[in-house]
């Protein structure tokens, strides 16, 4: 039976190439993501390891304990304590180092590479040479001066930086001006995948990350035959024991490895959602294709049944037959794959986030996935046309017409029915769901999936409806409009399997795209409605601040009214972290605008605070209500009175509070993260924002954002979505295309003899071109408007939970990209029929007389 | 009766053929496995004359009617319909020809199974987007007695049946020729019967031309002449056949087959 099988498979190669094809899509996305997620990973732990090749310990300083006395030093690491870690028994090297972060701005302004953990700064510590080992000089001189520093090869040729230019950057605070005296090259794989590293000379950078002839950390190497963590013991006999601590170079090793994989698992699963939807889809297409094999194949089956082939070698064969197309496609699948990871980064890198750079990594795990997930899919989908031909009869082998498929359409109207019930039960009550909650969440996923599959296993049933309705338009062209419509009408099962897929993309894609559009209008609207501001400058992150000096220089700007700065902190409240802005309780209502349901900000400060509605809600708060909080670094709860529960605002977080008291205990004290600038009527303009730029110093920490920008970033995460849903549907109307060629190709093959009589009875090429394409239009128009029917409803279901996230959500029809998306699927169907439109056309007449 | 033709085609010249051909060949393959189906065969098929093309099997009766009827074509020599040269056609201009001039009926039947047989019948007009003459229409369908059937699908009908239908629609766009490749092959005697007669009263009554390819002597007795064909080359004539006097001829190839 093997040998039936190879025969098989090598007598229908063409038929399978479709099929090949769409599994070998599945498995390039699934291996592709693997390959991709582990590159990603190498490249992150990477970017975010230290090199610990011949470091042994490492001491670093340990947080003072709260309350400590003001007047000890800040630190314990300096000369003397490295002079004296020096002499420890099993020391061969003592490395001071004083570590930081800076961020520059490149030659035009602009900043460089400017993202956490990418931009590290450190001090050039010159060992006994005169030289700092870590950092070998390739051009100009080691910085030495308190305005002077060196940047890596990689920072200079990205930021067109020379030696002897003025460089601005920021570490924490303001922006300073230094000059660049010398490039540097460096192995720190932070750096290396895509990042910029600055060194000053010791003095200042110890200013800067410590305090004066300090050292932020003192790295130590082994000497030969002593172990890491008896190096450990001996040390921390030496440093003092509150101030200091030790850790091994394997313990922060295995700390990193933890914290990179955090890292990096988000990436791997936005492909995978591609891979899966890939090979969910291109299912169909194997079923449909291993059906129609098998039903071209009856006489031939039954043959074998009757010259004694049993049952279980009919299955057999016809999976062997499964199992050599899935070996096929997954090979064929993960060479595509390997293109598809090394083209990934690039794509994703474009929100803005980079991607760390590397070599693709192939591990074994994409390999197996590859084979598992290509042939496992296609032996299972093989496997309900296989026990369609373990039934044929013997007797089949002698009969000569070709009966069609007998459908059990009550069976499968009862089987769709019952998923369409709880599908629709579980989307329903969504549109009166107040918030997104988990629970809320989850049965919408369920809902819409279940709603898919009802739509699946009844769309042959609304096949034949469907196909007369869209009919009467395809009708319009005559006899071939209708016998178009005869055809699709034929086998509604196939037919239902062929549009399946684009059912699938486009419901997926019609439903995201109405959300999406949805979501982005209200966040508009909702950005409008918070902010009262034309211009938000800020921190990239709340660990910096603003310069609290360019507050009043913003203020002095053109064009500006009034500034007011707000400083961003946490809020530990009702076992969460939330975000609270410390404002001035006097200008706040002019540059934010807050729809307070009871109290006002007037009454903000110290000890009272006022919060969002959905805190309001959670924590059961009303105006005048005491809670436990903690704000910031502070350890301990204290009690806050609410003074104004105000609606949802973005701009203003989940809770107010006033701007001291939010300050007092924030990551950097004393700072601010963001300034709400409101400027003269008529006076938003590039010239205004480059205006604002020179006001906070070119800043590279700082963004300098009018309302466009904001809503974009807001959008972000929606925005991100959509590319891929857009990614999805272009991988579904690719399958689907193949799906209809392959479908087609079939049915014109099994038609020949019509055709061959069409054409003798006078239908010319032209005419049976037309009749097959309207055949694919048909097919697909069918799937798009089934498609749409569904994505439409579990749009209006799931919405309801977007309005709970987002304010002012309501349901808005893309109408533009509603109709892309059902001209292009149109236009699949078209495109899709060319070839078996051609090969139908040059079938001579006389195939109707030859065959028989 | 005659007919009136419908179509723009000028008025035949040479009144009584309504096709022919001339010096007809065709070779098939070549080197080794050449066959010649067809030996520069010239024949004329009068206006409102049933024809019937005999031979055994291999004989080229097949691969002359696919000729003659613009199906297939001859390797040299030329096929006429009415005035109109085939050999000089582009594929549009043949198929506007076979569709407007030709009728055909074949053994298989080969309806279109998702039509029904009204659909079947005026698909050649539906094809070339013209409405049917409904008396003509009329006429055509009770002579074939489908009246009462109109509504089924080829699958609902009996082969006599379905073969009534492939008649009718051969004769529902009024064709210069019928052809029809083994017609009655199919069918049971009586049924065959049936068909042959709707195609002779088609001749006789409606003024239409058949030409028929058969190996039944009991078919071939329909028609008002027989031409047998052996070898690829006419090689014999016969006017008002009888099954037996058709089947004399037949035994005469078999025994010279026999001793060649």
């Amino acid at each position: 039976m093997l040998r039936t099988a190879v025969r098989n498979v090598l007598a229908h190669k063409a038929r399978l190439v479709m099929t090949v094809l769409a599994v070998c899509l599945g498995v390039a996305f699934a291996s592709g993501t693997l390959v991709f997620a582990d590159s990603a990973a190498a490249a992150y732990r990477a970017a975010a390891s230290r090199n610990f090749a011949d470091i042994a310990v490492t001491v670093t300083a340990q947080q003072a304990p709260a309350g400590a006395a003001a007047d000890q030093p800040d630190s314990v690491l300096d000369d003397v304590l490295a002079r004296r870690l020096a002499a420890v028994p099993g020391v061969a090297a003592v490395r001071p180092s004083v570590d930081g972060w800076a961020a520059l701005n490149a030659a035009d302004g602009t900043p460089l590479r400017v993202r956490p953990g990418a931009n590290p700064a450190a001090a050039y510590v010159p060992g006994p040479d005169g030289k700092d080992r870590r950092y070998p000089l390739t051009a100009g001189r080691a910085p030495a001066g308190g305005d002077e520093i060196a940047v890596d090869s990689g920072t200079a040729a990205a930021g067109h930086l020379h030696v002897g230019d003025s460089v601005t950057l920021a570490t924490d605070g303001p922006a300073m001006t230094m000059r660049l005296v010398g490039i540097v090259t460096t192995t720190d794989t932070q750096v290396i995948a895509g990042g910029t590293l600055v060194l000053f000379d010791r003095a200042t950078a110890q200013q800067l990350f410590a305090t004066s002839g300090h050292y932020t950390a003192i790295d130590l190497s082994a000497a030969a035959g002593t172990g890491q963590s008896e190096l450990a013991r001996r040390v921390a006999a030496v440093i003092p024991p509150d101030r200091a601590e030790v850790t091994t170079a394997a313990a922060r090793a295995a700390q990193q490895a933890v914290y990179v994989s955090t890292l990096t698992r988000g990436y791997q699963k936005m492909p995978m959602v591609f891979a899966g939807i890939a090979l969910f889809i291109g299912s169909f297409l194997v079923i449909n294709t291993f059906t129609m094999l098998v039903t071209r194949r009856t006489r031939e089956i039954a043959l074998l049944r009757a010259i004694g082939a049993s049952r279980r070698q009919v299955v057999r064969s016809v999976l062997v037959e499964a199992v050599l197309v899935g070996l096929a496609a997954s090979a064929a699948g993960f060479v595509l794959g390997l293109g598809i990871a090394a083209v990934l980064p690039g794509l994703l890198s474009t929100g803005g986030e980079l991607l760390p750079d590397g070599p693709l990594v192939v591990g074994p795990r994409p390999v197996l996935a590859a084979l598992g997930v290509g042939v496992g899919v296609t032996v299972l989908a093989a496997w309900l046309p296989a026990r369609k031909a373990a039934r044929v009869a013997p007797v089949e082998a002698l009969r000569t017409a070709q009966q069609p498929p007998a459908d059990r359409f009550r069976i499968r109207a009862v089987a769709g029915l019952a998923l369409l019930t709880p599908g629709v039960v579980l989307l329903v009550p969504l549109t009166g769901a107040k918030d997104a909650s988990e629970g809320n969440l989850r049965s919408a996923m369920l809902g819409c999936g279940v709603l898919v599959l009802a739509l699946i296993v009844l769309a042959p049933l609304l096949a034949v409806p469907a196909i007369r309705l869209i009919g009467r338009l395809t009708g319009r062209s005559g006899i071939t409009g209708h016998l178009a419509q005869q055809n699709a009408l034929r086998d509604p099962r196939r037919t239902a399997a062929t549009a399946a897929t684009l059912l699938v993309s486009t419901a997926l894609v019609t439903g995201l795209t109405v959300i999406g559009n949805s979501t982005g209008q209200a966040l508009d609207r909702q950005a409008s409605a918070g902010l009262g501001a034309e211009y938000v400058i800020s921190t990239r992150t709340t660990t910096t601040g603003v310069d609290p000096a360019a507050v009043q220089r913003v203020t002095q700007t053109a064009g500006v009214r009034a500034a007011s700065a707000v400083a961003d902190s946490v809020l530990f409240i009702g076992g969460r972290v939330r975000d609270i802005s410390g404002v001035d309780p006097d200008s706040v209502n002019d540059v934010m605008k807050l729809d307070f349901l009871s109290g006002s900000a007037k009454d903000l400060g110290p000890g009272r605070i006022a919060v969002s509605s959905t805190i309001a809600r959670e924590n059961g708060l009303s105006t005048g209500s005491q809670v436990d909080a903690t704000i910031g670094r502070s350890q301990t709860f204290a009690k806050y009175t609410v003074v104004g529960v105000y609606q949802d605002n973005p701009t203003a977080h989940d809770a107010l509070g006033a701007r001291t008291e939010v300050q007092q205990d924030g990551f950097l004290p004393h700072s601010v993260q963001r300034i709400l600038v409101r400027t003269d009527p008529g006076s938003v303009s590039p010239a205004t924002e480059d205006r604002l730029r020179a006001a906070v110093g070119h800043n590279p920490l700082l963004k300098v954002q009018d309302r466009p920008a904001l809503v974009r970033e807001a959008a972000g995460t929606m925005g991100n979505l959509l590319t891929l849903m857009y990614g999805l549907l272009a991988i579904g109307v690719v399958i689907a295309g193949l799906g209809i060629v392959n479908t087609l190709a079939i049915s014109v093959a099994e038609r020949t003899r019509e055709i061959g009589v069409l054409r003798a009875i006078g239908m010319d090429r032209a005419g049976v071109r037309r009749m097959i394409r309207l055949e694919a239009v048909t097919v697909a128009g069918f799937g798009t408007l089934l498609g749409l029917a569904g994505g439409l409803f579990g749009a209006w279901a799931v919405g309801a939970l977007a309005n709970g996230a987002v304010k002012q959500y309501s349901l808005a029809l893309p109408w533009g990209t509603l109709l892309l998306v059902c001209l292009l699927s149109l236009a699949v169907g078209a495109l899709a029929a060319a070839v078996p439109a051609r090969r139908a056309a040059a079938l001579k007449p006389l195939e109707a007389v030859a065959e028989t | 009766m005659t007919t009136v033709p419908l179509t723009p085609y000028p008025p035949n010249p040479a009144p009584g053929i309504a096709a022919a051909t001339t010096d007809l060949t065709k070779v098939y393959g070549g080197g080794d496995t050449r066959v010649v189906a067809l030996d520069r065969v010239s024949i004329g098929f009068r206006e409102s004359e049933f024809t019937a093309i005999m031979g055994p099997s291999g004989c080229g009766k097949s691969t002359l009617m696919h000729c003659a009827a613009g199906l297939d074509t001859p390797t040299s020599g030329s096929v006429r319909i009415g005035t109109t040269e085939l050999g000089a056609l582009r594929d549009r201009p043949l198929t506007r020809l076979r569709r407007d001039r030709i009728g055909f009926v074949f053994q298989a039947f080969n309806l279109l199974p998702t039509l029904t047989a009204l659909e079947n019948i005026t698909l050649p007009l539906s094809i070339a987007g013209r409405h049917p003459d409904q008396q003509w229409l009329d006429r055509v369908v009770s002579m074939v007695g489908l009246s009462g059937r109109l509504d089924h699908r080829p699958a609902q009908l009996s082969g006599g049946q379905q073969q009534r239908v492939a008649v009718a629609r051969a004769l529902a766009s009024r064709p210069a020729i019928i052809f029809g490749d083994e017609p009655t092959g199919n069918l049971d005697s009586r049924s065959g019967a049936e068909v042959l007669g709707f195609l002779r009263d088609s001749v006789r009554e409606l003024g239409q031309t058949v030409v028929m390819v058969t190996h039944d002597p009991v078919a071939a007795g329909y028609a008002d002449r027989v031409v047998f064909l052996s070898d690829g080359r006419l090689v014999d004539e016969m006017t008002r056949p009888t099954p037996d006097r058709i089947l004399d001829v037949m035994k005469r190839f078999d025994t010279r087959a026999r001793t060649s």
